[in-house]
């Protein structure tokens, strides 16, 4: 996307905001609370919801143009969105929240594939199939949003605070998977509060402060940055 | 009063439930996906029933048969009502408060059109045929025959219904955009297209319900409104938006009602229901099967 400005009742939250993920690239986007970062993915994934719109700026994915879309088109263009608070199905078993990620592909031997692949992948999703979403543990329903997110094909997953209310544990847990994610091909745009381990993880990171994009870098070279260490690593 | 007697009048009321329960769950789907509250449903309700007089009385067709009429033509009419009546004002996404008043005032305004065009096409008087009326013998209680067949009917469209709800993509993708919108719009699932099947399926089952209850009562253009409260009563008895739980509340309503009446007089039967309402309302006002943790609107957070 380039200088994308974003409107919220016709109040600016993103400026001039320009950034861009690489095929097979892990990119953080992190800053403090009410910086922008939710309202750059659900611009992205086109979950306009009320007042947001775009007022300038262009957003392009494989060299398409992705604005206007709704999300079912850009679920199709390869994009899937793991929304903060993850917004599983609570009610429905867990093999029906990763059924409905497939929700769109056409066939049902394309669905059956991508299930297997996901449960291959993520086989405690396997083990909890007849569970109902709502019961699992926060990191098991991480987990299981991530699955459905994956069971899209995407080319591009954008996560949301994947981490935010895991046990220590389960963070590691996560973004090790999302180091399997990017080792099968697909990029991923990575929202945290939890900076030390998104920068480390990732190629590139974005610093976003008030709407703005403040730095850029190599994830490695953020974390050595005086600016970025005194605000959000505390030292 | 003996303890058959009293196993009888339960049975028929039950039968009557299992109608309850059809009509209810075709509201509660509509209710529980788009808050939309249709008074209007009991107006399709007996459109359906004037279907099946009218096929059965001009042109012979057998009652049951014409369901085959009733609720495909009134659904692909709820889909049309859907598009042009709700379609917008269920995208311009206001507050819930806002959607919910305006949503009334269209189906309400809905109900005097239909009430109306209705005793304009087919005029006040009451309407019904004879229909199925041998006495039939089922737990061990003597009924006439079509109400034991229309229950039947009633369980069997009910119980597609929730084959379609447990075991379909489709199905899963509704129950899906009722307890989570945004989940459902990130999985590409097409709101509106799911909102319309929704209202279409409610107001085809209400006018199955409608062919059958033609079977039994007598029409009028304004049979339908008790109805409507009826199903209100069942959807508040088993939980906004759970459609096992309509099913339930259909059935007890019935008994309940049946026992009531048979106490009591016929006049009362809807002072019954309403006391039945104000009972559950004042004692378990997120319905009977809902535990208190999964009230409508309230999405689960681990």
């Amino acid at each position: 996307m380039n200088g994308l400005q974003a409107e919220y009742r016709d109040i600016p939250v993103l400026w001039e905001v320009s950034l861009h993920v690489r095929a097979g690239e892990i990119v953080a986007l992190v800053g403090s609370n009410g910086a922008g970062k939710t309202t750059l993915l659900k611009v992205l994934s086109g979950l306009r919801e009320g007042f947001l719109k775009v007022a300038r700026g262009t957003l392009r994915f494989g060299g398409e143009g992705l604005w206007g879309l709704d999300p079912a088109r850009i679920v199709r263009r390869g994009i899937a969105h793991v929304p903060e608070g993850r917004h599983l199905f609570p009610g429905l078993t867990v093999l029906e929240n990763l059924r409905l990620g497939a929700y769109l592909l056409a066939s049902r031997r394309e669905a059956a594939e991508a299930l297997e692949r996901v449960i291959g992948m993520l086989p405690l999703l396997g083990e909890r199939r007849r569970q109902l979403a709502g019961t699992l543990s926060g990191g098991e329903q991480q987990l299981v949003a991530i699955g459905r997110a994956l069971m899209q094909r995407p080319t591009l997953l954008m996560l949301d605070e994947p981490s935010v209310g895991l046990a220590p544990r389960m963070v590691a847990t996560v973004f090790e998977l999302v180091r399997r994610i990017r080792a099968g091909g697909v990029s991923v745009l990575l929202v945290e509060q939890n900076v030390r381990q998104a920068l480390a993880l990732a190629d590139r990171a974005y610093v976003l402060e008030n709407g703005r994009v403040v730095l850029e870098g190599p994830g490695t070279a953020l974390v050595e940055h005086p600016k970025v260490r005194r605000a959000y690593l505390g030292l | 009063m003996s303890a058959a007697l009293l196993l009888d009048v339960a049975a028929g009321g039950l039968l009557l439930g299992g109608l309850y329960a059809l009509i209810a769950v075709g509201l509660n789907l509509q209710y529980g996906l788009m808050r939309v509250l249709n008074v209007a449903h009991g107006e399709f309700l007996m459109i359906g029933g004037y279907v099946t007089y009218l096929l059965h009385v001009h042109a012979g067709v057998d009652p049951l048969v014409s369901l085959v009429a009733s609720g495909p033509v009134v659904f692909a009419a709820g889909v049309g009502v859907h598009a042009v009546l709700y379609r917008r004002l269920l995208r311009q996404e206001r507050t819930r408060e806002e959607l919910e008043a305006n949503s009334l005032l269209i189906s309400f305004g809905l109900l005097f059109i239909l009430q109306n065009g209705a005793l304009l096409l087919w005029s006040a008087d009451l309407r019904g045929y004879q229909y199925l009326d041998q006495p039939l013998r089922v737990l061990g209680t003597v009924f006439p025959a079509n109400r034991v067949v229309a229950f039947a009917m009633a369980a069997i469209v009910t119980a597609w219904l929730l084959l379609f709800l447990r075991r379909t993509l489709a199905g899963a993708a509704v129950r899906a955009l009722m307890q989570d919108p945004v989940g459902a719009r990130l999985m590409g699932i097409n709101v509106a297209r799911v909102h319309a099947l929704c209202f279409g399926l409610g107001v085809g089952l209400a006018a199955v319900s409608g062919s059958l209850l033609s079977m039994l009562f007598e029409l009028t253009p304004f049979v339908g409104l008790p109805y409507t409260i009826t199903a209100l009563v069942v959807i508040i008895l088993g939980g906004l938006g759970s459609v096992g739980g309509s099913l339930v509340g259909g059935l007890i309503l019935g008994v309940v009602e049946s026992l009531g009446v048979h106490f009591t007089a016929p006049d009362l039967r809807m002072v019954i229901s309403y006391a039945v309402l104000a009972l559950v309302l004042i004692l378990r006002p997120y319905g009977l099967f809902n535990p208190a943790a999964h009230r409508p609107g309230q999405s689960v957070q681990a």
